[in-house]
């Protein structure tokens, strides 16, 4: 029986499966492997929403239709997509804080400082991911969907966040006693002086709680043993296997487990055999052969899934399928990698 | 009175902490305490500036 992979597998496994996550360094193929499962599933009568806030509207590149910020389109029966447009979600974010300080403090216009601060915020590049996240929490909370696929954006791992959960509720509880304490100290001091004050405080207070959920919310979503799987995508490359071992050992050092990983663009070893075989496709499989021993010898357990390399890239419906057919149940399997490695 | 200072001081940290090389809070996250800390906000670049004078005369 030769060892088969696929994501076939990790479904039988967990049936439970409510989400799947693709994470990885840029152009690897998150999108494409995304796109793939959620076209897989939505076949087997699940309905998928297919998230990516990738600024350059890859989604729409890969189903072959304008989706950019246009909300959720269904694009095959069950299969619905949906790419945001996160900058605009931003704006008019800052928009409503903007407003909100000035209904606080009836005032016309925003403070210089304030307005240098509020710019500064837009201006890191953590903005653009948090404010991502935020959104992947909104939709899965809207509990529409029976499947969701997350696209991530290929600068974070969103791992930061899981750290920060923890950290951040420790922090608001510690915040909330101490508050209670001086207030209870204070009501018999001067209370009616600073009771505007501390109006001020509590809704300051709520806030932070509030905020406290949503990082903690998020950090439940995609690290939930049971309901999601993250998954990182690499390809037989010494960059890609190095950025998969670092993202390994953050999720060990916070105590979780990552579901697996992908490993696409392969050229299939059995290329070799071929006589019909051009000269430069055999030449390719060799040079991927070091990368891919190492792959096996380091993420052997990990392996969901192995994707060919395709003639070209998968665009529109029956490409994705043709990509769904190997995310599902690999050509290639274990076996072939072992024996690369023993070469 | 003390405990209250904590607090403002935890609260400041919070808020403009990425400034000061203290990533807390995701930036997304921080705006939305903005509106509460625009009282402080003028106070806080003073004392900012005045604190870095100061760094600037024991290191240099
Ligand atoms: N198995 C494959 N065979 C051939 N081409 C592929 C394969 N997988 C992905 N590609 C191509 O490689 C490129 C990168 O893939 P994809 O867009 O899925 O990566 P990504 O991780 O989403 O990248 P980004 O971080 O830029 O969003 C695309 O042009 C895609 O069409
Ligand atoms: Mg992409």
């Amino acid at each position: 029986m030769p060892r088969s992979v696929g994501f076939k597998y990790l479904f039988e496994k967990r049936p439970e499966l409510k989400i799947a996550i693709f994470a990885g360094k840029g152009g690897l193929g998150k999108t494409t492997s995304s796109a793939a499962l959620s076209y897989k599933l939505s076949t087997m009568g699940k309905r998928v929403l297919c998230f990516s806030t990738d600024p350059q509207a890859s989604l729409s590149d890969i189903f072959e239709k304008d989706l950019f910020g246009k909300g959720e389109i269904e694009i095959s029966k069950n299969l619905y997509v949906l790419e945001i447009d996160a900058d605009k979600r931003i704006k008019e974010y800052v928009d409503s804080i903007r407003q909100k300080i000035k209904d606080m403090y009836k005032i016309e216009e925003i403070p210089r400082e304030v307005e240098d601060y509020i710019e500064s915020a837009v201006a890191e590049p953590a903005m653009y991911e948090s404010a991502v996240y935020d959104a992947m929490l909104d939709v899965v909370s809207q509990n529409k969907y029976d499947f969701y696929v997350f696209d991530m954006p290929p600068f974070g791992h969103g791992i930061r966040m899981v750290a920060m959960a923890d950290i951040l509720s420790k922090w608001v509880d510690k915040i909330t006693e101490a508050r209670r304490q001086a207030y209870e100290y204070e009501k018999v001091a001067s209370r009616l002086k600073r009771e505007k004050y501390t109006e001020r405080e509590d809704q300051l207070l709520k806030e932070l709680e509030s905020i406290r959920d949503r990082i903690v919310s998020f950090s439940r979503l995609i690290t939930d043993p049971k309901g999601t799987a993250f998954t990182m995508v690499l390809i037989p490359e010494k960059m890609a296997i190095v950025d998969t071992e670092k993202a390994l050992k953050m999720f060990e050092e916070l105590g979780l487990r990552m579901s697996g990983v992908v490993v696409n663009q392969v050229y299939p070893p059995a290329i070799l055999e071929d006589p019909r075989a051009p000269e430069y496709l055999k030449k390719r499989v060799e040079a991927q052969k070091p990368f891919l021993r190492e792959i096996y010898e380091k993420f052997e357990d990990l392996i969901l899934a192995i994707i060919p390399m395709l003639r070209r890239e998968p665009r529109g419906l029956e490409m994705i399928e043709a990509v769904a057919k190997e995310l599902w149940e690999s050509t290639i399997t274990l076996d072939d990698l072992e024996a690369i490695s023993k070469r | 009175m003390k405990e209250k200072m904590y607090i403002e001081y935890l609260f400041m940290l919070m808020t403009i902490g990425d400034m000061m090389g203290i990533p807390l809070l995701p930036p997304y996250y921080t705006l939305r305490l903005l509106p509460y800390m625009v009282p402080n906000i003028k106070g806080w670049k003073l004392r900012m500036l005045r604190e870095r004078d100061f760094t600037d005369i024991v290191t240099g």
